[in-house]
């Protein structure tokens, strides 16, 4: 058999991490140009090869399309520089940042284990460098969702994991009012829908892993509404209704008031 | 285990202590001895259960349920005791499940509680469901701090403990995996011993057809009643044949959906499952609940584990499938800490999410 374009280019990369469903690779297309960032959905062991492939065909293809829709709407997310369906990799812009879950409390916890309290003076101290308080960061949150729906994709898989800051030298934006971007990335389980229904549960995802991942995140998750409030505009109180409604919806939750 | 590890508040123990467990929440009726001794150990002196088995195509009733669980009560307790070796007065605490689960079994158990724990004069604890499968998964197999994945008949739950509380990352959006292979055996009419999800397992053995079905991520979250009403629908197809292969070459058989049915569902939990074992940077995973002791579920979340360099704790069908042990592993420890439920209070909710719990006995 032999090697796919695709696989030599992984080979000659470095590896960076591995997620839960992708293995990620800093890698160049050609010796000079700048780095890209290479997410290749490797063979799931566990699953059914059957069910494998067409899974992750369909998910690098999903990705791709989302994140071109987004691209194309002004949506805050990597560039695309290669995809290729069959050998589940595709090549996105490298961005120079941090992962937001990083910068907020209770989100640098690298061990699972619990050790919440020292490092909460630190986050102010990185987020100052990015130029931007806490509560302006929930409200781009909500602003980047919000122009996100705006154009019918669904994200499907919102955490803090999967936003990043930019680094001020890399912005795309020459403005200078602009003081901070952040990134959508890993549209992975990204889906196009016009519901409200799929749009509120979007947002009931990432309430849900703020709670998990940030614990008293609640008048965080407030502000992030809030941005996404206001740049929904008209659609918002359909939005709200669904979400209060999908809230009520998990198992076993307590059915009074 | 890297990392700062705080000091437990949980005091070792200045006696031997004794608990009795009690469960019914669903269709079994358990009753547990466990021993808290002296040197730190924790020994299971007895472990009785027995369950209500229904016929072929049909679930089982609350009501029906209930009245189970009241005739096999004093048997149950009875050899529970005889095999542990321990009278009624050297108990130090009597726990029972609060809930969540049926509303009618859960009383009836909560009521044979109550009734003991006045004629014997001893404390009541009052115990979730939930975080008695993972007390018990986590002192049977020495996991320190894994996410646990929570699967059976009325729960699909991603779980992982922070800041003592167990937070549940994902969960089912609807029907819980049990309830969805359940449902599966009732349609194909298999047996309902000794579990109707053992019997699909079989089945599945004998099947080599991989059917499309839905596969429903939602971030962390999955959604199953749209997978059952599909594998449903192929039992309508004009290709399926109840009886099993023919020789045909396009045919359905039973064996074939519940192959189907059990590599797509457990793909899409050991997925999540995955998923909250990256977000947090676990590299431990506890399988607790009666699905979890599906060999099929077990061997796939084994590799997921050794893909990423983490370890798989699992338990076999004592201690994975409701028990009355674990119900009393769970309110000893919190009895340890000093949490007594009164009488008043020894009321069972239906709805009790494991969130709910203050874990008092972990840092």
């Amino acid at each position: 058999m032999t090697i796919s374009l695709s696989q030599n280019l992984i080979r000659s990369s470095l590896p960076i991490a591995q997620g839960a469903e992708a293995k990620v690779y800093k890698a160049h297309l050609t010796p000079e140009s700048p780095p890209i960032l290479l997410k290749y959905r490797f063979q799931k062991d566990y699953r059914h090869p059957f069910l494998n492939a067409n899974l992750t065909r369909s998910r690098i293809a999903g990705e791709a399309r989302a994140i071109l829709k987004c691209l194309r709407s002004g949506v805050h997310v990597p560039g695309i520089r290669m995809v290729d369906a069959t050998d589940g990799v595709l090549g996105i812009e490298w961005i120079e940042g941090q992962s937001l879950r990083r910068l907020l409390p209770g989100g640098a916890e690298d061990d699972g284990s619990d050790n919440v309290d020292n490092v909460d003076s630190m986050d102010t101290d990185i987020l100052k460098e990015y130029g931007v308080s806490v509560d302006e960061l929930m409200k781009l949150i909500g602003i980047e969702i919000a122009k996100m729906h705006r154009v019918d994709v669904i994200h499907g898989d919102l955490t803090t994991s999967n936003m990043m800051l930019r680094r001020p030298e890399s912005f795309t934006s020459s403005d200078p009012n602009v003081t901070t971007e952040l990134v959508l990335i890993d549209f992975g389980l990204s889906y196009q829908s016009t519901l409200t229904e799929d749009k509120a549960v979007d947002l009931y995802v990432l309430e849900r892993a703020f709670a998990s991942t940030h614990p008293d995140s609640e008048p965080l998750f407030a502000k992030v509404l809030a941005g996404y409030a206001e740049t929904t505009g008209g659609n918002w109180p359909a939005i709200k209704h669904r979400l209060d409604d999908v809230r009520l919806r998990g198992r076993k939750r307590s059915m009074v008031g | 285990m890297p990392g700062k590890t705080r000091k437990t508040p949980l005091k070792d123990a200045d006696r031997d202590y004794l608990a009795l467990g009690l469960e019914g929440s669903a269709n079994k009726l358990g009753a547990g001895i466990m021993k808290h001794s002296k040197d730190g150990a924790a020994i299971v002196l007895s472990n009785i259960r027995h369950t209500y088995i229904t016929p072929p195509g049909e679930g089982f009733q609350p009501r029906d349920t209930a009245l189970h669980h009241r005739e096999w009560a004093l048997k149950v307790i009875n050899d529970c005791l005889t095999k542990a070796g321990v009278s009624m007065h050297e108990i130090d605490c009597i726990c029972f499940t609060k809930g969540p689960g049926m509303g009618a079994p859960l009383q009836s158990v909560a009521l044979i509680a109550r009734t003991l724990s006045l004629l014997f004069s001893k404390p009541l604890v009052g115990v979730n469901h939930c975080v008695g499968h993972i007390e018990m998964g986590r002192e049977i197999t020495g996991a320190q701090n894994p996410v646990v994945l929570y699967v059976s008949g009325g729960n699909t739950q991603v779980i992982a403990y922070s800041r003592q509380c167990y937070r549940i990352f994902g969960e089912t959006l609807d029907i819980a995996v049990g309830n969805c292979l359940d449902r599966f055996a009732r349609i194909i009419n298999l047996s309902n011993d000794p579990s109707p999800g053992y019997n699909i397992e079989q089945e599945a053995k004998k099947g080599n057809r991989l059917l499309s079905l839905p596969y429903a991520t939602k971030g962390m979250d999955i959604s199953l009643s749209g997978i059952l009403s599909a594998a449903e629908t192929y039992t309508l197809d004009k290709r399926f044949r109840a009886q099993g292969a023919t020789g045909d070459e396009d045919t359905i058989t039973p064996q074939d959906l519940c192959f189907s049915l059990q590599e797509t569902v457990f793909a899409m939990l050991v997925e999540i499952t995955e998923r909250a074992m990256a977000h947090i940077g676990s590299k431990e995973v506890l399988i607790v609940g009666g699905v979890g002791s599906n060999e099929r579920l077990q061997q796939m979340m084994g590799i997921m584990a050794q893909e990423r360099q983490a370890r798989v704790f699992a338990t076999d069908e004592r201690f994975c499938i409701d028990n009355g042990i674990m119900i009393a592993q769970a309110g000893l420890l919190s009895y340890r800490m000093g949490y007594e439920t009164p009488l008043a209070k020894t009321t069972c909710t239906q709805r009790f999410r494991t969130d709910e719990v203050h874990v008092a006995w972990r840092a």
